[in-house]
Formats: structure tokens, sequence, C-alpha cells
């Protein structure tokens, strides 16, 4: 019995694995494929031609033989150095302000009902709305094109994840919890940093994680807030997409190279992802 | 200005120690969030555009936008897709993510690996995303060849340019991207569940499915209403891997809102109606959001 139950799980898995992975499968795939296999009549599933141009041009346009008929010259380095320190800056400060009210909604009830749903309501903006009066706000700061104001940006964007998710984690720790730590005579700044939020590590990793990914992967706000000195990758993707067509490999390259920071933090948040990682804790 | 002496004894004072901890998130609230919601509220009433002079000195129209919104068909046709979309997507991606994060919570050899190749598809960038599905759901596309490979009956529907097949096509990349975050944060609030119930549950001879219905799933109540909350919110954006695979097209039939807003700002500069629109979306969403959650307060 438990073992039909086990080889219908690996069953189940195997076959959300297929459809999971096909679209990746694709493009790194087309990330290999020599210019003349992007668009086909028949499509190829397999290229027997791999190159590796699709890769170079993103570090070195001029190398590769794509300059003879397109007139892309950038590389991705500015775009690269821009992503992660936008990325960076922004889930972490959306972490920090977002876990430290978050707590104290959780077990202060600070800001009532109204508030939560106030932050919540930050996500709900439709961005490019919310986006035409930050503009506005941000030229006369000269903010505009600037790392720290897109920082700023993306923090209060992420902030209703961080505090809704954050929330929920510490709602889940018992009070007794709270209660023990301050008969042990912590106080209550001790209490959160040392006792509560250790308890919450799984939560924090998810929420960062997520977070990360929203800011790697955006598009619309770095659009509108930047001009040339803060383009971050999704917006370098437009140059692969030309007057002579889309460049499909360069697009699929840049497309494989950029999961790779987000791959990195997924590795590493895994060790937190264990049953009773939290609960072990407390036993301690 | 607070003295220092005031916020002396901060850690150990109930009054004082909230306050300090929503400090940072109210000063980032009314520093940055104050001045553009006015903006927006003002602009709402006017016929403002940027290509006829700033902000204040638009002419104010007062309901002029809401008189405009009540005509616009193609608005009211992306709002009903869009409200479409978010209910099948975030439903599908739910249910996969359960299942699959049920499969996750006991350890088994592989498990770290298989995770994270599961959380890869949310890892690439939605702009790549909309190529890599463009160029998949093509009449010559791998879709339809592996699907004649394995029927031995050639297919070369193309995908994007029927209006169903392409909101189809454009639901499931939604669904194959996201899918994983749902997936992850169920599976980290399956695996903060207290082990005692549960394992005492089994010790007392109660069937797995049992132990779910009764136990699992009211103590996830709170995690599966906070993900279905975000997760319907960010489909209700879903806006540059869409854009990019179809356009809003063929016609109109895959527009969302957010194309809508795209277009309506960028393309037609028409910031007032944009801006009235946005303030009527946004109390929509706020409202019924309101009710979604009231079961999670005051728990």
């Amino acid at each position: 019995m438990a073992s039909i139950r086990r080889i219908l799980k690996f069953v189940v898995i195997a076959l959300a694995l297929l459809p999971s992975l096909f679209p990746i499968y694709w493009m790194v795939m087309t990330a290999f494929k020599p210019h003349d296999e992007w668009v086909t009549k028949e499509a190829i599933l397999f290229t027997t031609r791999p190159t590796y141009e699709n890769f170079l041009i993103l570090f070195n346009p001029e190398a590769t033989s794509y300059v003879s008929f397109t007139a892309i010259r950038t590389s991705i380095y500015h775009a690269l150095y821009n992503s992660l320190i936008l990325s960076i800056g922004g889930t972490i400060l959306a972490l920090v302000v977002g876990t430290l009210a978050a707590y104290a909604m959780s077990r202060f009830r600070a800001g009532g009902d109204v508030m939560p749903q106030l932050i919540l309501m930050f996500r709900m903006m439709p961005p490019i709305a919310a986006m035409i009066p930050i503009t506005i706000m941000y030229s006369a700061f000269r903010w505009v094109d600037t790392h720290q104001g897109l920082i700023v940006t993306y923090g209060l964007f992420n902030l209703p994840f961080v505090v809704w998710l954050m929330k929920s984690f510490f709602d889940d720790v018992p009070r007794e919890v709270d209660e023990a730590a301050f008969v042990d005579g912590w106080s209550y700044w001790g209490t959160f940093t040392r006792v509560v939020l250790p308890l919450t590590y799984t939560g924090l990793a998810v929420t960062g994680l997520f977070i990360y990914i929203l800011t790697w992967s955006d598009f619309l706000v770095v659009l509108l807030l930047t001009n040339v000195r803060a383009d971050t990758i999704p917006i370098f993707l437009a140059n692969y997409s030309t007057a002579y067509g889309e460049l499909y490999g360069p697009l699929a390259a840049t497309g494989t190279f950029a999961i790779i920071p987000p791959v990195v933090i997924g590795l590493a948040i895994q060790r937190y992802l264990v049953r009773g990682f939290t609960f072990g804790a407390i036993k301690r | 200005m607070v003295s220092l002496k005031a916020i002396k004894g901060w850690s150990n004072d109930v009054e004082k120690f909230p306050t300090i901890l929503m400090m940072p998130i109210n000063i980032l609230l009314n520093l940055i969030a104050l001045f553009p919601l006015f903006i927006l509220v003002y602009a709402s009433i006017t016929d403002w555009s940027p290509s006829t002079g700033s902000w204040f000195r638009a002419h104010i129209i007062w309901g002029g936008n809401l008189v405009r919104l009540a005509g616009d068909g193609i608005l009211h046709m992306a709002v009903l897709r869009t409200a479409l979309i978010v209910v099948v997507a975030t439903g599908l991606e739910f249910l996969f993510g359960l299942i699959l994060a049920l499969l996750f919570v006991e350890e088994f050899r592989g498990k770290r690996i298989l995770v994270s190749i599961f959380l890869l598809p949310m890892m690439v960038i939605p702009a790549v995303s909309g190529y890599m599905f463009f160029m998949m759901f093509q009449g010559a596309g791998p879709i339809n060849k592996i699907f004649s490979l394995l029927t031995g009956v050639r297919i070369e529907t193309a995908w994007l340019t029927i209006p169903n097949t392409a909101l189809f096509a454009t639901m499931l990349m939604d669904i194959w991207q996201w899918t994983p975050f749902m997936f992850l944060i169920l599976l980290s609030g399956l695996l903060a569940l207290p082990p005692d119930p549960l394992n005492a549950a089994r010790v007392l001879g109660a069937s797995e499915l049992t132990i779910f219905r009764r136990l699992t799933l009211p103590m996830l109540k709170r995690i599966i209403m906070i993900a279905l909350i975000l997760r319907s919110i960010e489909a209700f954006k879903l806006m540059d891997g869409i854009y990019i695979m179809t356009q809003g097209g063929p016609g109109y039939s895959t527009q969302t809102i957010s194309m809508w807003f795209y277009e309506a700002g960028f393309k037609y500069l028409d910031y007032g109606y944009v801006s009235m629109i946005a303030m009527v979306t946004w109390v929509c969403l706020g409202l019924i959001s309101w009710f979604a959650i009231k079961p999670l307060r005051g728990g």
C-alpha cells in the first residue's frame, strides 16, 4: 500500500515536470540555436548545430556575426549591474520595513484593521496610473533615473507582499512563545529579534525570494522611471527587438542568463524549507 | 521632534514599541505615497494630457471622465476578460500548487532539487516568457509539432490568431509562470504546521483524507486566503508577458485592463481619463478585498 502511494506520487511529479519544464527547455534550446533555426517552417525541437554566439552578443556584440545585420553595440554589463543593485536594494528595504510593521500588527494590533488593508491597496493600484504622479514627484526631487528613486519605489510596491505574508507567519507563532520570553526577562525588541523572528525564517526566506523575483523581472516601473542611466535587464531586452525582427536567440540567451540570480537565491533558501525547522527551535 | 529621553526604554514600553516598529512604514507611506495619490485624485477630474501642458493647467471637467467610462465598450470588455483570467488562472494555480505542495511535505531523496526545478518558471523574466510562448504557439511551433508527432495527425493551428485559443494560451502562460508561487507559499505554510495534532490523529487511526479535510485545511486557511488574494491582485495586473505574446490581439480579444492602461496612457496620452479609471478600479478592488479579507480579521 505504502509503495503504491510512493509510485503514484512520483508519477504525479513526473507528469507535472513535463509542462513545467518544456518552456524552459525551449528557451535554453533557442538560446543555443543559430539564427536560421529561430523561426522555421517546421519547429526544430533539438538543434544539431549549437552556437554560443547568442550568449557572446550579451557581453561582446562586436565579436559576433550579428554585427553584419544589426546595429546592436551595447553589452549587458550596465543593465546587469543596475538590475542587481535595484533588486537587492528594493528587496532589503521592503523586507526590513515590512517585517517590522508586520510584527507590530501581529502582536500589538498596530494600525488596527485599516492599516493592513491600506497597505494591500498599494499593490492594487494599476502600476501605470501610479507611475504618472510618482514621475511628477520624482522630477521635483531629481530622483527620476536614479537608483535611490527606484529602490524606494520597489520598496513601496513590495511592502504589501512582505506585510501580509510576514504577518500571517508571525500570527502562526503561538503567543506562549512571547510570554515565555518575557518571563525569561527579554525586552520587546529582544523577544522579536531573538525569539520570534528566528521561528519565521521559513516565511522570511520565501517572502524574500518572491519580492526579489518580482523586482528582478519588473518591467513597468523601471520603464517609466528611467531614461538611460538606470536601465535593467528587462529593459535591455528591447535591444533585441530590432528593425530586422526579433532576435530570438539573444532574447532567449538573456532570459537563460537572467534566471541565474533567482536560482541561486532559490537554492540558498532551500535549507529553510524543511518541516519542523521552526518547531525544532521551540523545543530548544 | 522626539527627544532621546522620550524614546529611552522604548523596548520595554507597550505603547512606544509598536509605534517605533511602525515608524519606517509610516515615513515611507507619507513621503512617497500621499502626494502622488493627491495628484491622481486631482487629475481624475481633469482632461489632462501631457501633450497640452502641465497637470495643474488642465481643465477641470468634474465627472466628464465618468461619463466617458460608462460608454467605453472596449474598456468594459477588458475588465470582464481580466476578471475571467483572474478567476480561471488563480483557481487552477491554487489547485496545482496545493497538489504539488502536499507531495513535497515529507522528506525524500531528491526533494531539494525537485523543489528548485518546480520553482524555475517563476524565475523567468515575464517578458522572456512572452517571447517563448509566442514562439511555442505559432502554427509551425513546437507545441503543434509535439502534438502532431504524438497523434500522427498534422496540426497547424495558429493559436494566437484565433480569439479563443489566444486567450487560452495567455492563461496557460500565467498558470505556467505562477503555479510555483502558490506551490511555494502553500508548501511553506504546510511545513510550518505544528506536527503534533497531525501525528495524534494518525495514531488514532484517522485516514489521510480526513486529516487533510479536518485538520490541515482549516489550519492552512489563513495562508490560503492570503496566497489567493496576493495572486489575484498580480493576475489582475498581468501585463508584460501577455503584451509581448499577443499585443492584446487578435483584435481586442486578449486585451486586459493593464494593457488598456498602457495603451491609453502611452499611446493616447490620456492621463486624466487614465487617472479616473485607475481611481475607479482601485476603489472597486479595495471594496472587494475588504470583504474578502473579512474572515481574516479579528481572528
